[in-house]
């Protein structure tokens, strides 16, 4: 049953048999039970944050903290490193990142979706390609055609290869073929150009998978360490990835410091999650309603 | 509607996105210094320092840029191959940058000469390729050392102040009496070893290299050109027996016991071979494990104060600052500055002599440093493909370790394979 | 070449859609080879070349081809690769379907958000790191799986330090990285599949099961298809994951491709091999992909 309640349900319908709710109360509970179970690493860095570097060598394992508001790792980190600005870094480059895969592969998912030019299938593909490429194969040209272009350590030239997602564009294409054709006829009776219905019709019918790619894409660009890590030098270009992985280095992790820092690079996203979360119900909400 | 803003925030966010940082200010003369140590800050931090003197003299500020140790190598190999944004000076291995690639210049001659006046004897080949010196060694303690849990040795009736000598004599008798077995026959409760089973093959090499040294083996022909005959010498099969018998037959080291430093640090292990950073980390992390370090045992011979890793610093051939990089190394190339630059990071210094200054006589490795530079230098690998040789040569190691074959036939497979590395 | 003709100059309506077609997908085209076209040249080209010590290039044609493709580190790091995939892929993609087809199904939306979040939030974490926090949960001896597992009576595994248990265990961690991806996607197309249809089910008398098998996953039929895809790819080229925690140990049991490739690349300066490695994984996902786009994709009746 869907949360939405047309009216034309059949009454036979209304109440459920007790097998039914056994049912639907049993799913619940596995959904429940597995999203805890996902959540448990989470939860594990969180408590291990508010640990010392001794209590965590501790043997047996203690779960709890001694201490449970112990905020030293914290205040460690941002001792350390200019956490506040890598933040703020990532989530420049991030955002930028998420609105331009947006832009651009909706359009492109259009243009595969609802449009049959020759050479269709292999452009597509071609695009799917580029994520068939190992990235570290293709890391050194990039870096020296990045040098090129001028765009060593700079916003620009982090974002670069980002800006762009293969994903986006199967994600919008697929979404854009279900949308019936009729409706884009229709559209163009009414003699609306391409780029009309572009904006009119195939958007706001979108709404949910362009919510969805906006919060993967971020996601995705915010959690980029590789590329950002071998174009920045200066401290201030760096991203979250790259002050998380200070705390490592190549005889230990100081793992009460890594978790701090993971747990402090996790709620932003969280933030914008919830923030788009709502944005993604409404669409549905009012798309269902239709 | 929602689209053309977004397109409006899209134009917007790329005019911002192309901003470099602090571009329009004027740059200040500078020398920039790349290096990968991130658990060494306060070293790091020191090249900046002097740099602000040096400034004085000269004009030129140092900048340092931390790089993670993760995907150091791809973002060494990106910057000096693209020539722009590399840096004057960087942290590495000899043998890698200046020779397997042409990146690093070379030392002006009167500086060589007092590094190679001044240096330890087993440190003389480090920052050398081909005989030519290019590198400043940086790292000192960087060669194994034991390190025993004073409480523990008590506790199964050793002396703590008479640390064991030989491998095969009284080393394996400790380890035997410092392992409490399960009854149950499951995994002990204590090791007397801590031993390094997991991780890159590289790493393991580099733990196994002090037993394959002392019982006389050596990875190479001293020209590093052969394996056969080396890797996988009678000397050297003795050795990767003892070593696996170790946890396979002694049973007094365990594959179960995770990262050897947290055994140690849980008292679930005696003894671990360490370098000189591990009394710091000991310090921070357990610090109720009341410790002592010697110098490793011996058998045929003593291992020596040997490493895989000799980090150095360079200066890169294609540096338009080159000149003034080299006018830096000399400026802080006394045994003063060496000297403060290694106590403000809790590491030994590398300049002769310093080795008796007061700040190394209090460290609690004094002795079994002095002890281990006393030994015999053991052999170095110092070959540009020295991390593929020893990762095949690793493998060998953890087949055995693991029980995945015989000692001597692992050996010649990973000998044939490092024949065939060096022929490529 | 005619069509391409016609693209450029279009002769009537029809040729002109066509062309807006294209002019859509050009700035996602211009985009890619702008950034990527040059780079990728070039790291096919080195794959034709062999780094001497000192630095210097030597074209050798297929020889670099023929020692990667003879090695036999290189077919059990494939081996190690493949053994992955069939242990992550088929686990993720019918656990997010059934997590997708879980949280639809609940009625209080408030709940619903709360669920998705928790399974999504595996994807907000810095893959290097997540592992660095999983190897800690498998540790051997302080870890809190053998903890937990004590309490069941169950002695303490080795995990990722065991031949037989490391590939199982960095299965379950890129499950659990991957799988909030794949419910939000699955979810986003149940919820749009019409209302109609299985109210039309119902009413020829289909239950539950049959619904799911008529209805459903036909309609979900081309997201699956997507999901399956990207999560070969992901999972073939799997990386961070390895790189941080067992390095490619123990005893090279869970050496991947792509760490082979990048030791390969730098670590033992061997560029032109790397390359080959590089060529080798983009045919070899080509071909599956380009099989499962063919026998799998199934038209929409609508």
């Amino acid at each position: 049953m869907s949360s939405i309640a047309p009216s034309t349900v059949p009454v036979r319908d209304v109440g459920l048999t007790l097998k039914q709710a056994h049912w639907r109360w049993m799913l619940t509970l596995a959904v429940a039970c597995g999203a805890l179970f996902v959540f448990f690493p989470f939860f594990w860095m969180a408590v291990t944050s508010l640990k010392t570097a001794p209590e965590i060598q501790r043997v047996p394992l203690q779960i709890a903290p001694d201490h449970w508001f112990n905020l030293g790792n914290y205040i460690e980190v941002f001792k350390r490193q200019p956490f506040l600005r890598f933040l703020l870094n990532s989530t420049l480059v991030a955002s930028v990142a998420a609105v331009s895969s947006v832009v651009v592969s909706s359009l492109a998912g259009f243009g595969f979706a609802k449009y049959h030019f020759p050479g269709r299938n292999v452009l597509f593909l071609a695009i799917v390609g580029i994520l068939m490429v190992p990235f570290q194969s293709v890391v050194v040209p990039l870096y020296v055609w990045m040098n090129d272009l001028g765009l060593l350590d700079t916003y620009a030239g982090i974002v670069a290869p980002d800006l762009v997602s293969v994903f986006g564009v199967f994600l919008m294409r697929q979404a854009i073929e279900m949308i019936p054709n009729d409706y884009i006829d229709a559209a163009r009776m009414d003699g609306g150009s391409d780029l009309r219905i572009f904006f009119s019709v195939i958007l706001p019918s979108v709404k949910p998978a362009i919510a969805t790619l906006l919060i993967i894409k971020f996601m995705w660009s915010w959690n980029e360490f590789f590329w950002p890590m071998v174009i920045t030098t200066s401290p201030e270009m760096k991203v979250v990835t790259i002050g998380l992985m200070s705390f490592t280095n190549m005889y230990f992790i100081e793992y009460n410091l890594l978790t701090a820092a993971a747990v402090l690079s996790i709620l932003p996203i969280l933030l914008i999650f919830v923030l788009l979360q709502r944005w993604v119900v409404q669409a549905v909400v009012m798309s269902g309603l239709k | 509607m929602q689209a053309r803003s977004m397109f409006g925030i899209l134009v917007m966010a790329m005019f911002v996105a192309s901003a470099a940082p602090d571009a329009a200010l004027a740059q200040q003369k500078k020398l920039v210094l790349w290096t990968h140590w991130d658990q060494n800050p306060e070293f790091n931090k020191w090249y900046a320092m002097k740099g602000q003197e040096f400034a004085k003299k000269t004009g030129y500020e140092v900048e340092v840029v931390t790089v993670p140790y993760q995907g150091y190598e791809a973002k060494y190999l990106a910057a000096l191959m693209a020539k722009n944004g590399a840096p004057d000076m960087f942290m590495g291995m000899t043998h890698q940058w200046c020779g397997q690639y042409d990146f690093c210049d070379k030392m002006p001659a009167d500086l060589a000469k007092m590094y190679d006046d001044n240096l330890p004897k087993y440190m003389a080949d480090i920052g050398k390729w081909k005989g030519v010196r290019y590198g400043i060694p940086i790292e000192h303690g960087n060669f194994q050392q034991m390190y025993i849990n004073v409480d523990m040795f008590r506790k199964a009736g050793l002396n703590p102040d008479q640390p064991p000598m030989k491998f095969t004599g009284d080393w394996i008798a400790d380890m035997k009496k410092l392992t409490i077995a399960d009854p149950k026959g499951g995994e002990p409760a204590q090791v007397g070893f801590a031993i390094r089973s997991k991780g890159a093959p590289v790493g393991i090499t580099d733990k196994f290299l002090p037993f394959a040294h002392a019982f006389g083996a050596r990875m190479l022909s001293p020209d590093l050109s052969k394996a056969t005959g080396y890797a996988n010498s009678p000397e050297m099969v003795a050795a990767l027996t003892f070593f696996g018998d170790l946890v396979n037959k002694d049973k007094v080291a365990s594959l179960s016991f995770g990262n050897p430093e947290d055994a140690f640090g849980q008292k679930r292990a005696a003894v671990i071979f360490r370098e000189s950073w591990f009394y710091g980390w000991v310090k921070k992390n357990a610090p109720d494990v009341n410790f002592k370090v010697y110098a490793l045992p011996c058998e045929k011979t003593c291992p020596g104060a040997g490493a895989l890793f000799p980090w150095t610093d360079l200066v890169y051939k294609n540096s338009p600052n080159k000149q003034v990089a080299w006018e830096f190394m000399r400026f802080i190339s006394n045994a003063k500055d060496d000297m403060e630059h290694h106590q403000l990071q809790g590491i030994l210094p590398v300049w002769t002599a310093n080795l008796e200054s007061d700040y190394v006589k209090s460290r609690p490795d004094y002795q079994s440093t002095k002890a281990m530079l006393a030994q015999p230098v053991p052999p170095t690998y110092f070959h540009p493909k020295s991390n593929e040789l020893a990762t095949a040569f690793g493998e060998a190691v953890v087949g055995v370790l693991f029980g995945k074959g015989q000692p001597k036939a692992l050996l010649d497979e990973a000998a044939a394979k490092m024949d065939r590395i060096l022929k490529d | 070449m005619h069509e391409w003709y016609r693209l450029v100059f279009p002769k009537n309506h029809l040729d002109r859609r066509k062309r807006a077609g294209f002019l859509f997908v050009l700035p996602a085209l211009l985009f890619f080879g702008f950034v990527y076209l040059l780079p990728l040249g070039q790291s096919i080209m080195y794959s034709f070349y062999k780094i001497v010590p000192g630095g210097a290039r030597e074209f050798v044609g297929l020889g670099r081809y023929e020692k990667v493709l003879t090695d036999d580190t290189f077919w059990a790091a494939v081996g190690n690769t493949v053994q992955l995939v069939f242990l992550s892929v088929p686990v993720t993609v019918v656990c997010a379907l059934a997590v997708a087809l879980g949280l639809n199904r609940i009625a209080n939306l408030k709940w619903r958000n709360v669920w998705a979040s928790m399974y999504f939030l595996p994807f907000a974490t810095s893959l290097v790191a997540a592992a660095l926090v999983w190897q800690w949960i498998y540790e051997p001896v302080y870890g809190v799986l053998n903890y937990a597992l004590s309490y069941l009576g169950i002695p303490p595994q080795r995990w990722l330090q065991s031949l037989t248990q490391v590939k199982p265990s960095i299965a379950v961690v890129s499950v659990w990285v991957r799988i909030g991806f794949d419910t939000m996607i699955f979810l986003a197309a149940l919820q749009a599949i019409p209302e109609e249809y299985y109210e039309a089910a119902r009413m020829d008398g289909a239950n539950a099961w049959q619904r799911l098998r008529y209805v459903t996953l036909p309609m979900l039929n081309a997201q699956i298809i997507m999901v399956c895809i990207l999560e070969l790819i992901f999972n073939f080229k799997v990386f961070d994951q390895v790189y941080a925690t067992t390095q490619g140990g123990p005893g090279g049991a869970s050496q991947t491709i792509i760490m082979l490739l990048y030791d390969t690349a730098f670590k033992y300066f061997r560029f032109g091999d790397a390359s080959v490695m590089a060529v080798f994984v983009f045919v070899t996902l080509m071909v599956i992909t380009l099989l499962q786009w063919r026998y799998l994709r199934k038209p929409i009746e609508y």
